[in-house]
């Protein structure tokens, strides 16, 4: 009997050890990390001057967050300027940057270097020094250029405002609705038509615990996308027609000043 | 307030550019220059990258400039048989300045040359401007005698005059009152055409001081005859800049030629008023402040060291 209670007792034991480690897995399943974004769609307008960007969803209470906007990597051509002959400021040769974002935004909810740990932020490609490890610059005759042309690289992006790096940006609230968070970000109307992603990664312990993503786009539509076609597709028409306009508009004006009598 | 431009894929306030629009405008209808030396870098100035502001300049340029033409043709001041010569010597001078930059291009160092080149010219242009002008000012105030000091600034001309009229081909150039071989007007826009590409840029503010210091044309009818033959250069240039490198911004031009057009009409107007030797000494002052603004450029460390490649 005695024996009988004792494995009684294990058994319970074992069932609630087990019961508390399917609650302990099942935790963050129940604050499964979600990530929204509205709008879906961008439309880039005439009056268009960029937009505002919200971001919400769901994670786990205690998790830090880093959130990462960015466009498919490329190779980006640009010139970088020497100084000749110890006098005058010139385009003295390019550099090729190899793999990198047009458009890349992070936002955090805590200094991106003390919630993530070195390998993580490598490994994820999350802040400057991140992608400048994993991003080959070559100089016109194929040869790696130095490392400082990276830093000039984020500097002229972050002048154009496609790069930036905001920490404590993101705010958190614990409630009713769940652990939620949101963040309003400012798109840069300098950022190009295109699809862009948006990754969302729940961090603790200075590891990625989990995450989540969506997609939105930026969109030409009525007479900018007609216009931006006809470019493209009737180079020769729309060339005519900018010529005629031009023409048109001074003569007109030309003939309103002399109708005016104002020309002497 | 603001305009998204589709070409140059950037968002602008449409009254700053229509504002730079009228200034460069009036500096076109008072001086007979495209403006474009001004106008490109003020665009870059405001975000848009280099090619499409250089292409729209001169699809803006096509506006400003037919404005003051239709306006100096009303006041009987275009060449237009000058204009034609210069225009035929322009074009040739063009396609050999396009082949100069290529052969440049291949063998490095062409960026060097182009702003050196910005330099030099504009620095020659301006400081001859000035002073000639500033002297012809002083001569007329302690002078008042007219006769003797034209008769002095008529010496120079006749020996001018006598070189010239040994060329064949002489033509007479009734509405500018000269006489010259057609060859002189070719050979000179030839000249400023391989310039003008080599430094792309239009012409107009070397086109002038040739018109009036080497063809020896009136003041008045050297801004109305620049103008006729800018307004053709910019037409075959916006073409096919639009046609070969897609770089026309067709709605940034409209909102330049907003304001250029009416800026023209003004300058021109203005022009009327002002002395022809107040017009070459402000000219001369803009072109000096030009270039001295290409040396600052030069000498000081940019600060952005990174450009995207594409641009000049």
């Amino acid at each position: 009997m005695k024996l009988s209670l004792l494995t009684v007792v294990k058994r319970w034991t074992a069932v609630s050890a087990a019961l508390c480690g399917l609650l302990a897995l099942n935790a963050p399943a129940a604050q499964a990390i979600t990530c929204e974004v509205t709008p879906r769609e961008i439309p880039i307008t005439l009056s268009y001057h960029g937009a505002k960007l919200t971001i919400t969803g769901q994670t786990a209470p205690d998790d830090d967050l880093i959130l990462k906007i960015s466009s498919k990597p490329h190779d980006t051509a640009m010139k970088h300027y020497g100084k000749v002959g110890g006098l005058v400021w010139m385009k003295t040769g390019g550099l090729e940057f190899k793999g990198v974002p047009g458009v890349y935004l992070v936002n955090t909810t805590k200094d991106l270097n003390l919630i993530l740990s070195e390998t993580e932020r490598d490994q994820h490609q999350l802040g400057y020094e991140a992608m400048a490890k994993a991003t080959k610059i070559e100089d016109d005759k194929g040869q790696p250029a130095e490392r400082k042309w990276f830093d000039e690289f984020t500097r002229f992006k972050e002048k154009e405002m496609i790069y930036q790096i905001e920490q404590g940006t993101i705010t958190r609230q614990h409630g009713e609705k769940g652990n939620t968070f949101e963040i309003v970000v400012n798109w840069p109307y300098q950022a190009p038509p295109g699809i862009y992603n948006i990754d969302l990664l729940a961090v603790n312990n200075g590891k990625v615990v989990d995450k989540a993503a969506t997609t939105f786009e930026v969109k030409r539509v009525g007479i900018i996308a007609a216009l931006s076609k006809m470019a493209v597709d009737q180079a020769a028409l729309y060339g005519i027609m900018s010529v005629l306009i031009a023409l048109a508009a001074g003569t007109a004006v030309g003939a309103i000043f002399k109708k005016g009598g104002g020309s002497h | 307030m603001y305009m998204y431009l589709p070409i140059a894929l950037t968002s602008v306030n449409y009254l700053v550019v229509i504002g730079l629009g009228l200034a460069v405008g009036l500096l076109s209808g008072l001086f007979g220059v495209g403006g474009g030396f001004l106008m490109t870098p003020l665009l870059m100035m405001i975000g848009i990258p280099p090619t499409i502001a250089a292409a729209t300049d001169a699809n803006q340029i096509v506006a400003a400039s037919a404005s003051g033409t239709f306006a100096h043709w009303r006041l009987g001041n275009v060449d237009v048989k000058m204009g034609v010569y210069l225009l035929v010597g322009g074009f040739l001078g063009g396609a050999v300045g396009v082949q100069v930059i290529k052969l440049l291009r291949a063998t490095g160092g062409a960026d060097f040359l182009i702003k050196m080149t910005y330099v030099v010219m504009l620095g020659l242009v301006g400081s001859f401007m000035f002073v000639e002008s500033l002297h012809a000012m002083r001569k007329k105030k302690v002078a008042s005698a007219a006769p003797a000091a034209q008769a002095k600034v008529a010496a120079p001309e006749k020996k001018r005059n006598g070189f010239f009229a040994s060329l064949p081909l002489q033509v007479y150039f009734e509405k500018s009152g000269v006489t010259h071989s057609a060859l002189v007007p070719l050979f000179l826009g030839t000249f400023v055409g391989v310039l003008a590409a080599i430094m792309g840029v239009g012409g107009g503010f070397l086109m002038v001081p040739v018109m009036v210091y080497m063809l020896r044309m009136p003041m008045h009818v050297v801004v109305g005859t620049s103008l006729f033959q800018i307004l053709f250069t910019c037409i075959e240039v916006t073409f096919l800049q639009a046609y070969s490198n897609r770089t026309v911004d067709f709605f940034l031009a409209l909102l330049l030629l907003f304001g250029s057009v009416f800026g023209a009409q003004i300058g021109t107007v203005l022009g009327k008023k002002l002395h022809a030797d107040q017009l070459k000494i402000l000219l001369a002052i803009l072109v000096l402040a030009v270039t001295v603004k290409i040396v600052l450029e030069l000498v000081l460390q940019p600060s952005l060291l990174l450009a995207y490649a594409g641009g000049h």
